[in-house]
């Protein structure tokens, strides 16, 4: 049965990844609550702001800059929600993230607590601060979003909206008159009082426009799963494609459940909730966690493997360095996946027949990101290549989202009738549909690709929807990313996100057709790292008003 | 034989520990100083806070056993009322008041379990079959060699059981331990290189066996019922071919249950390199090996050659003995 969705209850950017609905520049407020009634008030002001995800333009103006608010456990039981309610919330919740760092693979696992407690000593100075116990004061208990469209196209600067908006939550903690404080401490000097986001621009002579990459260079937040509702029914049936679940060998919308609270999910069940249901219903958890990335590192280490790659293959540097960066993520660095379009030769056809090369620059952006929205960006399956002879089976794609890969009935090996790897046409996605996450936030950092290294601020601040932190984001976070058993690649880490400082291989396997061995890339460091983050609940409009007026649960 | 599957045996003993009495002397309860015991016992060297640890597991020191747990089962869990249907209940006259009967065990467990390898002397193949007593040689086996390599440990555990305070000696701790089996039903096994040929059940020659005389028996039922004395052709009288048709189908009925049981209870041959020293060896050799490919990438033939002999001289593939991962550490140095 379709679910109807109260899109007019539910917060805007659960449904919607603000980025592609042109929305490039964000910032990310934390705050801290001294007072509760103060709190309480300031929960009302905001919440009157706060934008929906009624659908525009029919049953809503599309905002120039959008507000959305969240909160830690801490600030929870700050506001004096009913001990029932928070009772009622999950554990994982409850600890925040930085408690739950062994298994996020954020602390190094070969380490014991008392060997490693400095172990966020990188992370920004205010989540070192957050959560250390005593002190409150320090803890963060509100997130706050505004997302703003472009001023101009052309101009990389976001509407004025967008300080106006800053200036308005300023006033708002300046009014509560010490009862709410935006928290300082972001960024590595820790002199930032919220987290500035934005999309990586390019420069056409002057003209700047807003791409889909992240900063190691790859085309990013193509593959987001789709649930039922989220869409309009005329726009379900193309973005459900390859970005749903298969069964009967169709793709089909998740249940909203998997994302939304109060509502059945993929085992048809109603998600755990805190009481009274009114509270947790059309809500959904967030993990906020900033990653910066080492392109210094990633550059380096890449030229060194592609010396190698391109050696043992006897292909140029160029071609190897592609490879190498397609085989490590999963797609090409222009979102074209490998699952697709195999080879370097085919890739090179595949941008040539598409005008991704266009001599003029806009129009070879335009039409890569129209083949970015497009539903071939996503329409593939993994159970065709199970031994990854196209997309390495411990590639970053095929680890985020296992697809129909893991599928027990999947055959592996070569079809006899065939003489090619086994189809397995009817492999469904089960074990993947309960742990997809849906992926928010916007690259960080400065918002063009220029020369950068380690110790210069990028990467993407990312959140990550889910009815269930400890079942979708953790199970994903520690099984797929940092450790590589599902894959059958050992202890190996995810190319990309992995920790590397134990585990630095990452296996490319070679069609026994083109007679080379597989490669082994052995170097690896770590590229991505945490600097920090915590858990929040995403609520509904109704749960907001509940917090504002203090009646959590009236019983 | 449950017990023994792919040539392990998989081992369950259950020792009941001694209970309270006014001449204990101490305030602990024995119950206690068998936990008390097993939290001290060291554990392998397999997670962040035991890796360097100075003491290995006391399992460690042979290489027989896959897999060995102790724990105290205080109780056996209380599920709550048995439900029934009220219409039933009512027609009995149970009165859902009334307490039902509530199943507890007599005293507490020691429960050990291990997962060996079926053989009596290292470095022997593993067995196919074996009879019940050279399956009791075997556990008997394991039970000295335990006894040889960690006595103190087994004493500091064992002797608050009942039974314990005669044993003294390897032998008699394997007597001790043969009287606390019992049968495993589950066993478990996850070395398959390739899955063995099951013992599957030939359904449709044992539907036939049963099948084929009940409908002779009801035929002849149905003729004798519509008047017709005499199988034709044959001459025989229709009632007492349908008497010895149903015999026939009873007798096979209770064979074929019984050969599905016994075919159910049958081991499984041991799968290839299912040994304990097999598995470490290999442990040891895939880590050398994706070593070793790593470093060799984009060598030329002949360096290739070269190093990969030596590579087998190094490695040693034939010879389980050595070098080798030690047992109850995480990888090989």
């Amino acid at each position: 049965m379709t679910a109807t969705l109260d899109l007019a209850d539910i917060q805007g950017n659960i449904p919607r990844a603000y980025g592609r609905y042109s929305f490039p520049f964000a910032r990310y407020f934390f705050l801290n609550i001294a007072d509760a009634a103060k709190g309480r008030a300031f929960v009302d002001a905001v919440r009157r702001q706060v934008t929906t995800a009624a659908r525009w333009p029919e049953n809503a103006q599309k905002p120039a800059c959008t507000v959305n608010i969240a909160f830690t456990f801490m600030g929870l039981l700050k506001l004096e929600l009913p001990t029932r309610t928070l009772q009622g919330m999950p554990d994982e919740f409850i600890e925040g993230m930085k408690a739950r760092a062994f298994i996020l693979g954020d602390r190094d696992v070969t380490k014991t607590a008392e060997q490693d407690a400095d172990w966020d000593r990188h992370w920004d100075p205010i989540w070192r601060r957050n959560r250390v116990g005593g002190d409150d004061s320090d803890n963060v208990h509100i997130w706050i979003s505004l997302n703003a469209q472009l001023k101009q196209l052309g101009l990389a600067e976001p509407v004025d909206a967008l300080e106006e908006k800053t200036e308005w939550l300023r006033d708002l903690c300046a009014a509560s008159d010490g009862g709410v404080r935006i928290l300082s401490g972001i960024g590595r000097d820790g002199t930032q009082d919220f987290q500035a986001a934005s999309a990586v621009f390019d420069d056409f002579d002057g003209q700047k426009l807003p791409t889909a990459m992240e900063h190691l260079g790859f085309a990013d937040g193509i593959g987001d799963p789709v649930f039922e509702g989220q869409l309009r029914p005329s726009e379900m049936a193309t973005a459900v494609i390859g970005r749903g679940k298969r069964e009967d060998g169709e793709w089909k919308p998740l249940a909203a459940g998997e994302f939304l609270l109060g509502h059945s999910d993929e085992s048809q069940e109603l998600p755990p909730t805190a009481m009274p249901p009114e509270f947790m219903k059309n809500g959904s958890f967030m993990a906020f966690r900033k990653l910066h990335e080492n392109v210094a590192t990633f550059d380096e280490v890449l030229e060194e493997e592609t010396s190698r790659y391109g050696s043992v293959m006897g292909v140029s540097a160029t071609e190897a360095r592609e490879t190498l960066r397609a085989k490590m993520c999963g797609r090409w660095k222009d979102g074209v996946p490998l699952a697709t379009v195999p080879t370097y030769p085919e890739w090179q056809d595949f941008r040539k027949d598409r005008g991704f090369d266009d001599p003029n620059p806009a129009k070879a952006l335009e039409n890569q990101l129209k083949f970015i929205r497009s539903t071939e960006a996503s329409d593939f399956r993994y159970a065709d290549d199970m031994e990854g002879f196209k997309c390495p089976v411990g590639a970053h794609l095929r680890r985020m989202s296992t697809r129909d890969y893991l599928d027990p009935l999947n055959k592996i090996g070569t079809d006899p009738k065939t003489g090619k790897p086994y189809k397995n046409a009817a492999a469904t996605s089960q074990l993947n549909k309960r742990r997809r996450i849906l992926r928010r936030g916007l690259p960080y950092g400065p918002s063009n690709l220029e020369q950068k290294s380690d110790e210069t601020e990028q990467g993407v601040a990312m959140m990550l929807v889910c009815a269930s932190l400890f079942r979708q984001f953790e199970f994903v976070q520690q099984h797929w990313i940092q450790y590589g058993l599902d894959f059958h690649q050992g202890n190996n880490t995810c190319p990309l996100l992995g920790d590397h400082s134990h585990h630095k291989r990452h296996t490319i396997p070679s069609d026994p057709v083109s007679e080379k061995p597989p490669y082994v890339m052995s170097k690896l460091k770590t590229f991505v790292e945490c600097r920090g983050g915590d858990y929040f609940f995403i609520p509904s409009l109704t749960a907001l008003r509940m917090i504002a007026m203090g009646v959590v649960d009236p019983t | 034989m449950p017990d023994l599957d792919t040539g392990h045996i998989f081992l369950t003993t259950l020792a009941p520990i001694k209970p309270y009495t006014k001449s204990d002397k101490s305030p602990t309860s024995f119950e206690q100083k068998v936990r008390v015991a097993l939290a001290k016992l060291p554990t392998a060297l397999q997670s962040p806070a035991t890796v360097n640890a100075p003491r290995n597991s006391p399992f460690a020191r042979n290489k027989r056993n896959h897999l060995a747990r102790m724990f105290v089962l205080s109780d056996v869990v209380y599920n709550g009322r048995v439900g029934q249907n009220p219409i039933v209940g009512t027609i009995k006259g149970e009165d859902p008041i009334d307490p039902q009967k509530v199943d507890r065990l007599t005293t507490p467990y020691l429960v050990f379990c291990a997962d060996i390898d079926a053989i009596t002397k290292d470095g022997d193949p593993l067995p196919t079959s074996l009879s019940p007593a050279q399956q009791k040689e075997v556990r008997a086996a394991y039970a000295r060699e335990l006894w040889q390599t960690m006595e103190s440990e087994l004493r500091a555990i064992y002797s608050n059981c009942v039974g314990f305070d005669e044993v003294d000696s390897a032998d008699r701790f394997a007597a001790y331990l043969d009287k606390c089996h019992v049968e495993t039903t589950m066993p478990f096994h996850d070395y398959y290189l390739k899955l063995p040929r099951f013992h599957d059940l030939p359904f449709k020659g044992l539907i036939a066996a049963v099948a084929v005389p009940a409908v002779i028996a009801i035929l002849a039922l149905a003729a004798r019922i519509l008047g017709c004395l005499t199988v034709p052709v044959l001459g025989w009288s229709t009632l007492w071919t349908a008497v010895a048709a149903a015999a026939v189908t009873g007798l096979s009925f209770l064979l074929a249950v019984r050969f599905a049981l016994a075919n159910g209870a049958r081991p499984l041959a041991p799968g290839e390199f299912d040994d304990l020293p097999s598995v470490l060896k290999a442990l040891y050799v895939q880590q050398k090996f994706s070593d070793f490919f790593v470093e060799q990438q984009g060598a030329s033939a002949d360096d290739l050659y070269r190093e990969f002999g030596a590579f087998l001289e190094r490695t040693r593939l034939g010879d389980r003995s050595g070098p080798t991962q030690e047992p109850g550490v995480i990888r090989s140095p």
